[in-house]
């Protein structure tokens, strides 16, 4: 693991308003490590995503580092060219399209004239599929996505994030809402994403699955960073506990 | 699953080419039982391919805008409108077939850049807007034409004509002209990056945006398509029987979207076929001059729609199982 950065959050800050929903974030992702961003609704998760992905902007004070560089102007677009590709929770696949369909949506490999080479994408979505650890002999990347179970699809999804040379990867609650083996089918993608060498940015709202997947905990409370550590030997249950011991100093004051 | 069940494998992309073909297959046979001395004959099927290529060459535009989650009701009144911009230049300029082709053609696109604009830019409704551009576009032509009759026996014997609607021994040289623009757009439709957009425009549009999809840009060339072939559909009708007349477009509506469903594209969006969409036109067009050729009463042609329309939705959703929802 390099211990370069790949985006460096600098005292970034977001308002709407009077109301701060980040205040001072100070936050490194790093090469090859899962970090699991947990915190309750109205904690700055998802505003701090949407920042790391451009479809926000921090207010002017503070810096998104990339690669050691400052960046400016930042967008969704340039998020993605630098390599940071967001999963958002069911809004990614176009249901009665094939899965390869799926995995090269706006970005298909074509000839000249705009035909698609479905050869290649078929051949190439095949290698993802087992990449990902599809444990499922049933489905060929022919297949549609309205026959996959929930977690299958979110494997489709975050499939896509492992072809576009993607080195961080934001999943926006990926288990939410699933049975048991279907989440736990994600939390495996995950992993696999990680051997593949990304970078994970986990959120959830379920502490047993931010605890399985994380290297490292970050905890969000009323826009601020209260914890920021690795996971080390702390079992699910000191997790918990943690997460417990925020929220009630929350609720004190 | 039901794939395994039945021991045959057949991709779940071409069950609604099938099933359409099935369905024509059971038809023509009840046909050929209840006279077959007609339908036995090469004449009715000169007949049929007549005017099968003006409703097929409709029908696969509207393949497009219905798989994009859209429909346009205004192409009837875009054929005589186009049709008219084709028949005045024509006497204007002396048959300067050429000149009155492109006008006709910018007529038709103009039609369908607008109503895409409607529906995308403004965030109308499709099925009104057009409904109500069909009004206002027929309306339009009416004025313009002012119920002129146009003939055009002076094209009878042109090369241009022979080659376009002529005929090939039995087979009328538009079959020829319905192939070939059913094989682009059925490679556009299938294996083109623009129909896959179309698809999704029509399933999910989110999902295609988050991937950088234009879904606006993608849904206004369906409405041009539209306007394209409604254009072309108008030259060819005008052509072939040597008049312009502004109720041209009238026995189109209902026809071409029967064929749209027969052949197994669903109203819902997000999927078609091309391939469907030829043997549905075939089966309504069938229907339509099979029933008279049959010896019987026109009104039974009717009859004959709903039947085919509910029947064939009806085993469509039984071929592919609990996947029509």
């Amino acid at each position: 693991m390099s211990n370069e950065p790949i985006v460096k959050l600098v005292n970034v800050n977001k308002s709407y308003g009077n109301v701060y929903a980040l205040e001072d974030i100070n936050l490194d992702f790093y090469p090859g490590e899962i970090v699991s961003l947990v915190g309750d609704n109205g904690a700055g998760k998802s505003t701090l995503t949407k920042i790391i992905s451009g479809t926000e902007g921090p207010d002017t004070n503070g810096k998104i580092i990339v690669d050691n560089k400052e960046v400016t102007n930042w967008s969704s677009a340039k998020a993605r060219a630098r390599g940071i590709e967001t999963v958002y929770q069911n809004r990614a696949l176009s249901e009665q399209q094939s899965i390869y369909d799926n995995v090269f949506l706006g970005r298909e490999i074509t000839n000249r004239f705009g035909f698609i080479n479905r050869k290649k994408e078929i051949e190439e979505t095949e290698t993802l599929m087992r990449k990902i650890g599809y444990t499922s002999k049933v489905w060929t990347p022919l297949s549609s996505v309205n026959k996959l179970s929930g977690g299958e699809r979110q494997g489709v999804a975050i499939s896509r994030a492992i072809l576009f040379e993607s080195r961080l990867v934001i999943l926006d609650e990926p288990t939410t809402a699933m049975a048991l083996t279907e989440a736990a089918e994600v939390l495996e993608f995950v992993s696999n994403l990680k051997k593949s060498g990304k970078s994970v940015v986990f959120i959830s709202h379920n502490p047993w699955d931010a605890h399985a997947v994380a290297d490292r905990f970050v905890i969000l409370e009323r826009g601020k960073i209260v914890f920021d550590g690795p996971k080390g030997s702390m079992s699910a249950d000191d997790f918990i506990a943690l997460l417990h011991k925020f929220a009630k100093k929350d609720i004190k004051s | 699953m039901s794939e395994k069940k039945k021991g045959i494998l057949i991709p779940e992309r071409y069950k609604p080419v099938l099933g359409a073909f099935i369905f024509f297959v059971v038809m023509l046979s009840a046909f050929i039982a209840s006279s077959p001395d007609v339908f036995l004959s090469i004449g009715i099927y000169s007949a049929v391919f007549l005017s099968l290529p003006l409703f097929a060459i409709m029908g696969l535009s509207l393949v497009f805008v219905t798989a994009a989650g859209e429909i346009d009701l205004a192409f009837p009144s875009i054929i005589p409108l186009s049709g008219l911009a084709f028949a005045w230049t024509l006497q204007q300029t002396n048959l300067n077939f050429l000149l009155a082709t492109i006008f006709s053609v910018v007529v038709g696109i103009s039609c369908g850049l607008l109503n895409g604009f409607l529906v995308t830019k403004l965030g109308l409704s499709s099925l009104i807007t057009t409904l109500g551009m069909n009004f206002a576009l027929i309306g339009l032509c009416n004025v313009l034409n002012n119920g002129a009759v146009r003939t055009f026996e002076e094209l009878n014997d042109t090369r241009i004509k022979s080659i376009l609607v002529g005929s090939f021994g039995p087979i009328p040289a538009q079959m020829f002209w319905m192939v070939l623009i059913s094989l682009v757009l059925g490679m556009i439709f299938h294996r083109h990056k623009f129909g896959l957009h179309v698809r999704v425009a029509g399933d999910n549009p989110e999902a295609g945006r988050a991937m950088g999809v234009n879904i606006e840009r993608t849904k206004i060339l369906c409405f041009t398509l539209v306007g394209l072939c409604a254009s072309i559909v108008g030259i060819l009708g005008i052509l072939l029987l040597s008049t312009y007349f502004s109720t041209m477009g009238e026995a189109y509506l209902l026809p071409v979207l029967a064929a749209v469903f027969v052949g197994g594209t669903p109203v819902t969006g997000g999927k078609g076929t091309i391939g469907g969409l030829v043997i549905g036109a075939t089966t309504v067009v069938f229907i339509q001059t099979g029933v008279v050729a049959a010896g019987l009463d026109g009104h039974w042609t009717s009859l004959g729609f709903g039947l085919v329309i509910v029947l064939s939705l009806l085993g469509h959703r039984k071929f592919s199982g609990r996947l029509t929802r």
